[in-house]
């Protein structure tokens, strides 16, 4: 099985991620533009469209969502609703994430966080009209002819359970609360949910089988955690090693602050392998299992800078 | 309290409420079980299990009865709309919003577990709202589920909800808010939801297009005569008879029924509300829309 594992891998340099990246987050741009027109009371949608809208946005679940829809076959525009919907709730987290009475962050991303320029009033209200828009959207928008209603059923119930008690909104609590054994486990729920979702749902959507669906649940998993811990690497290795007092920007666990470097780059090489492991036998899907391969590669070589 | 105005001496309206909303706090305290993590599942449950009148998702199974559906399909979707109402009351009470101490009596949300915590509880039982009614709602057509699914999250986004929420900020304060605005935001504030509660118990009760339509309408009429009536008590009663803090209205200078039109004729209004509605049932099977007429006079002529 490692043959064709390894062909798909060598293919995977061929293909040109940033392109492929680059012109999917052209699209979304475009379409969550038109999924937020501005109308009364306009201050919601500035809101709402404030984060939603973002510079820089490396709209990583959407292009999750339409690479994994696509292996299966599936058409891109059964995948771009709920590409939108990603995006929408995923924004609503963060924008509920960074209010003062949570981790009082008054930037993101290098802007001001949404609190901050629309007041805590409307950022409340602007992830509560997120929430729902995401489902909306979907239900509105997905071609009735290329997704049967219980494939839709189930990728609104992923979406739900995703930002829900069990899913990011437990990551949230349990890193506002924090403690040793918590930490872990919020990381995971914070950065594992929403690449996993992405992954399943594309699945979903693209008409993927039950044991195909278990495995995109761990690759995207393997994935969205990985990209973290490369992340608190990286930030590590640009402080030059000086993990004293200099405190990162990043609030909350790192990975390389609770191990050290050595420790989260092994990390890094398990998640790495078994995100790969996860895709054995999605070859016979033809090409379309590189996009893949190389979100797994990117994730720790950062060869191109998306935003 | 519920048997007053009761119409049809062969229903009883009181006994009706009791067993609905029984069954309702049985599927609600089912539905949101403690789960890890133990506090934000605790503080769901709080506030979802403190008691309510359940008129909401009442309303809604007796319409999915009304078209011929049996309590069963409608009823993740009732308890959906409870869980939606419940978060946005945990929401609204936050410092940062109408900064509410009591709710239903009790500590308001965010007093008994911290502001961080009420705000994930709001959003985790707003999603969870959309995953119950996608995941447990059972003998319905798919189709008709996603349908409900797409108008629950219409009604109470930045069109419904949301906006009602919005333009009601923006308002505090103002002098210059006439009735207009004041219906815009209990169109969207307060009717949208129970709007939505008679819709989907009509789409997942099997209702044709025709019948869905003038429920939706018995239901804005319904929706606008609860906040006249809401408006009326908050001036006429104390805090320990609504079991919420009374007269905060004019505390924060909201615009009011009251205010514009004078109690007299806020109570005509509530009059005229009332026998629109009805007149939109006009049309069923007199013996199963009792529940929904009852109902609408109990909204009337409800004391708290």
């Amino acid at each position: 099985s490692s043959s064709p594992s390894i062909s798909a891998q060598s293919s995977s340099l061929k293909f040109d991620l940033k392109t492929y990246w680059t012109t999917l987050i052209a699209d979304m741009n475009q379409k969550l533009h038109e999924a937020i027109p501005i109308r009364y009371p306009e201050q919601i949608y500035q809101s709402m469209r404030y984060s939603v809208l973002a510079d820089g946005a490396k709209r990583a679940s959407p292009v999750m969502c339409v690479a994994t829809c696509e292996l299966f076959g599936g058409n891109r525009l059964a995948a771009f609703p709920t590409a939108c919907a990603l995006e929408m709730v995923h924004a609503a987290s963060l924008i509920h994430d960074d209010l003062p009475c949570m981790d009082d962050d008054p930037s993101r991303r290098g802007q001001p966080s949404n609190h901050t320029i629309y007041g805590d009033d409307m950022a409340i209200l602007a992830g509560d009209a997120l929430f729902p828009l995401g489902f909306q959207h979907i239900v509105s928008n997905t071609p009735s002819n290329l997704v049967p209603e219980p494939r839709l059923l189930r990728v609104i119930t992923e979406i739900a359970q995703t930002v829900g008690s069990t899913g990011m909104a437990a990551g949230q609590f349990l890193d506002l609360e924090g403690g040793p054994e918590a930490v872990e486990f919020a990381q995971e729920k914070k950065f594992g949910e929403m690449s996993q979702c992405s992954a399943v749902c594309g699945g979903l959507l693209g008409g993927a089988e039950d044991d195909e669906l278990d495995r995109l649940r761990r690759y995207g998993r393997a994935v969205g955690v990985l990209y973290r811990v490369v992340d608190d690497i990286l930030e590590e290795k640009m402080k030059g090693g000086d993990d004293g007092d200099g405190e990162g920007k990043k609030k909350g666990f790192s990975y390389v602050k609770m191990y050290g470097v050595e420790k989260a780059m092994e990390v890094a090489e398990q998640l790495k392998t078994k995100a790969k492991q996860e895709l054995d036998g999605f070859e016979k899907y033809g090409d379309g299992v590189v996009p893949l391969y190389s979100f797994v590669d990117y994730a720790v070589d950062r060869g191109f800078s998306v935003s | 309290e519920f048997d007053e105005e009761s119409r049809k001496p062969t229903f009883n309206f009181k006994s009706y409420m009791l067993q609905r909303a029984e069954s309702v706090n049985q599927a609600l305290d089912a539905a949101v079980s403690l789960r890890d993590p133990i506090t934000i599942h605790e503080a769901m449950r709080y506030s979802l299990l403190a008691g309510g009148k359940r008129v909401r998702p009442v309303l809604c199974l007796a319409a999915c009865e009304l078209v011929g559906g049996s309590e069963s399909m409608a009823m993740p979707a009732a308890c959906a709309v409870e869980m939606i109402h419940t978060m946005s009351l945990i929401h609204d009470d936050l410092p940062c919003m109408d900064n509410d101490d009591l709710r239903r009596g009790k500590p308001t949300n965010h007093k008994v577990f911290g502001e961080d915590v009420a705000v994930l509880a709001g959003d985790a039982l707003l999603a969870f709202a959309f995953e119950h009614i996608s995941l447990s709602t059972v003998g319905v057509s798919p189709a008709r589920i996603v349908r409900a699914v797409g108008e629950l999250a219409k009604s109470i986004g930045s069109e419904g909800l949301v906006a009602g929420q919005v333009v009601d900020i923006d308002s505090e304060g103002l002098s210059d808010v006439g009735l207009e605005q004041l219906e815009y935001i209990h169109l969207h504030k307060t009717a949208a939801l129970l709007e939505c509660s008679v819709v989907l118990g009509s789409i997942l009760g099997g209702g044709s297009d025709s019948e869905i339509e003038k429920l939706r309408t018995f239901a804005r009429y319904i929706g606008l005569l609860f906040q006249v009536v809401d408006d009326i008590l908050d001036v006429t009663k104390s805090s320990q008879e609504l079991g919420k803090t009374a007269g905060k209205d004019l505390v924060a200078d909201k615009v009011t029924y009251p205010k514009l039109l004078g109690i007299e004729k806020s109570r005509e209004f509530a009059e005229k509300l009332n026998k629109d509605a009805k007149e939109q049932l006009a049309g069923f099977d007199p013996e199963k829309a009792a529940p929904l007429i009852a109902l609408a006079n109990y909204i009337a002529y409800r004391q708290n």
